[in-house]
């Protein structure tokens, strides 16, 4: 295998006296697709945003693509190659659907008008909702928020992509539109961390499953041997529980 | 949390709009500034003595007091940002900074400031001047109304700030990590993201800012500027009429009052409308 696109070496992160993460350590390769499970509280949104810096950890290492996640400068540069969606889709309340995709392909990247636009009817065109272009956030439903959100953020030609439970805010029905997009965007190999119990997208998508509990890595395997065979008893429990 | 409504029909943002529609409200309010311009026009025709001469010995007062409170305004919507920006820096020393400013000015009078800028300032400056041997410092003399614009901006921006600071605070959390997360820095977050909705968000205290901000001009008179307040009481000492003299300086404030509030209104509903 080649040099891993994200290296977490020895990461820990306090709130206060909340230990948060104790010690994660985790490479992941490029175009690979790792799905993080574990129960509420356990760390997982804590190390995703430790990815791209929105949160800042107090030890250890990220590397992102090369660059160490220190400088001012290089957090920048590592949140333009990372892109996130979040649980509650964040799309900015003002804008309409095709300026929150090019807001900021117009402010970092530097595209004109024009061409910010192409790509983002593109991308609308990609995630099904390509008539939705001129409307407002609040008159779409949260599954059409959720896809406008993975267009925002794959209109900055990342490498890599972060999904925080990105269908837990969804109605059931809207789930499924979701996923779909996510796994086709697996399907043309970006490189995809995904916090998510959906245990369907898990086995047909990630490479990687990762069950984390109490700020640790407890377990990781292909997600058939997660799912059907755990070796750890918190594992058992946990999908005891979620199954 | 947003809420999540599909596919409102129609425009949802109006069903949010809490400021007064249909014709009725926009007839009273209209009705309410040329009553009383017209009641002013009245005094002035069938009393001109002394409405008539109080009417134009004051007004020169008009232009000085609204010069007074449309400058500090412009100032105020600066300085209030930079201290709003202040309050919710992380960094503790800006935050601390703009704390103190805050709170120190919100703790004490307007009217003592306004004498502290016009009176003890510039002695300040010319104690400096003596110390340091700089005869321009020393034969400083403080303008009237450089010192009430620069009182009225200090005290309203400590205000200000607040109101910022409340606005912006308003935004979801969300919001500003989305745009971190696209690689914005916090300055451009808040500039694309974060300020233009904190703007539709303040626009009504910031609004009655402004009209306190008229009304409290007013305080300006005993800093010596020339405004309604003062050419009224000059214009009393003359004619020993005061009852008539603070008829005539209520009603023009009024109108000034009434006539900002009817455009506060109508800034935000355009301002709503737009999105
Ligand atoms: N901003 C924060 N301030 C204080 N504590 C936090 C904050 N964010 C997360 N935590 C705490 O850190 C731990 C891990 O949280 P999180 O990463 O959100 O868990 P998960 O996403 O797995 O549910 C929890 O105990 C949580 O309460
Ligand atoms: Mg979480």
């Amino acid at each position: 295998m080649s040099e891993a696109i994200i290296q977490i070496k020895d990461v820990h992160k306090y709130f206060g006296h909340v230990h948060a993460l104790k010690g994660v350590s985790l490479e992941i390769q490029k175009g690979e697709v790792v799905v993080i499970i574990g129960p509420s509280g356990s760390g997982k949104s804590t190390l995703l945003r430790c990815i791209n810096r929105l949160e800042e950890f107090d030890k250890g290492s990220i590397v992102v693509d090369n660059i160490p996640l220190d400088s001012a400068k290089n957090i920048n540069a590592v949140r333009t190659e990372v892109g996130m969606v979040f649980q509650q889709f964040n799309l900015f309340s003002h804008l309409t659907v095709l300026e929150n995709i090019t807001l900021a392909q117009k402010i970092i990247r530097k595209r004109e008008k024009a061409q910010a636009e192409k790509v983002a009817m593109d991308l609308l065109d990609k995630v099904g909702i390509p008539d939705k272009a001129k409307a407002f956030p609040i008159q779409l439903s949260g599954g059409q928020q959720q896809r406008v959100a993975i267009a925002r953020a794959l209109a900055m030609n990342p490498k890599i992509m972060l999904f925080d439970e990105p269908t837990s805010a969804l109605d059931p029905e809207m789930i499924q539109e979701v996923l779909d997009v996510m796994m086709n965007l697996a399907k043309e190999g970006m490189t995809m961390v995904v916090v998510s119990h959906e245990m369907g997208f898990t086995r047909a998508a990630a490479n990687r499953a990762i069950l984390m509990d109490g700020g640790q890595i407890i377990e990781e395997a292909p997600p058939n041997i997660l799912f059907n065979n755990p070796t750890h008893e918190r594992t058992k429990l946990f999908l005891s529980k979620v199954l | 949390m947003e809420e999540i409504e599909p596919s409102v029909p129609g425009n949802p943002i109006d069903s949010h709009n809490p400021l007064p529609k249909g014709k009725g409200d926009f007839d009273l309010w209209w009705g309410l500034v040329i009553g009383v311009i017209a009641l002013i026009a009245l005094l002035v025709i069938l009393v001109p003595d002394p409405f008539s001469r109080a009417f134009n010995f004051i007004k020169d007062g008009i232009g000085i007091s609204l010069f007074v409170t449309i400058i500090s305004f412009v100032l105020v919507l600066v300085v209030g940002l930079i201290g709003g920006l202040g309050r919710i820096a992380k960094n503790p020393v800006i935050a601390g900074i703009a704390t103190v400013y805050v709170e120190v000015i919100r703790g004490i009078p307007l009217l003592v400031q306004l004498m502290f800028w016009y009176f003890a300032f510039p002695s300040v400056i010319q104690g400096i001047g003596k110390a340091i041997g700089s005869s321009a410092l020393e034969n400083y003399i403080a303008d009237p109304v450089v010192m009430a614009t620069i009182g009225l901006t200090f005290c309203y921006g400590a205000y200000m700030s607040e109101v910022y600071r409340a606005g912006i605070q308003s935004i979801p959390k969300g919001q500003m990590e989305a745009a971190r997360s696209l690689g914005m820095t916090y300055f451009q977050a808040m500039r694309y993201v974060i300020i233009p909705q904190a703007v539709r968000v303040i626009l009504p205290p910031v609004g009655n800012e402004f009209i306190s901000l008229l009304k409290d001009s007013s305080l300006v008179s005993v800093v010596a500027v020339g405004d309604i307040t003062l050419r009224g009481r000059q214009f009393m000492a003359l004619s020993f009429k005061p009852v008539e003299t603070f008829i005539m300086v209520a009603l023009l404030y009024l109108v000034l009052t009434l006539f900002s509030a009817r455009m506060v209104t109508w800034i935000e509903r355009i301002t709503k409308l737009e999105r």
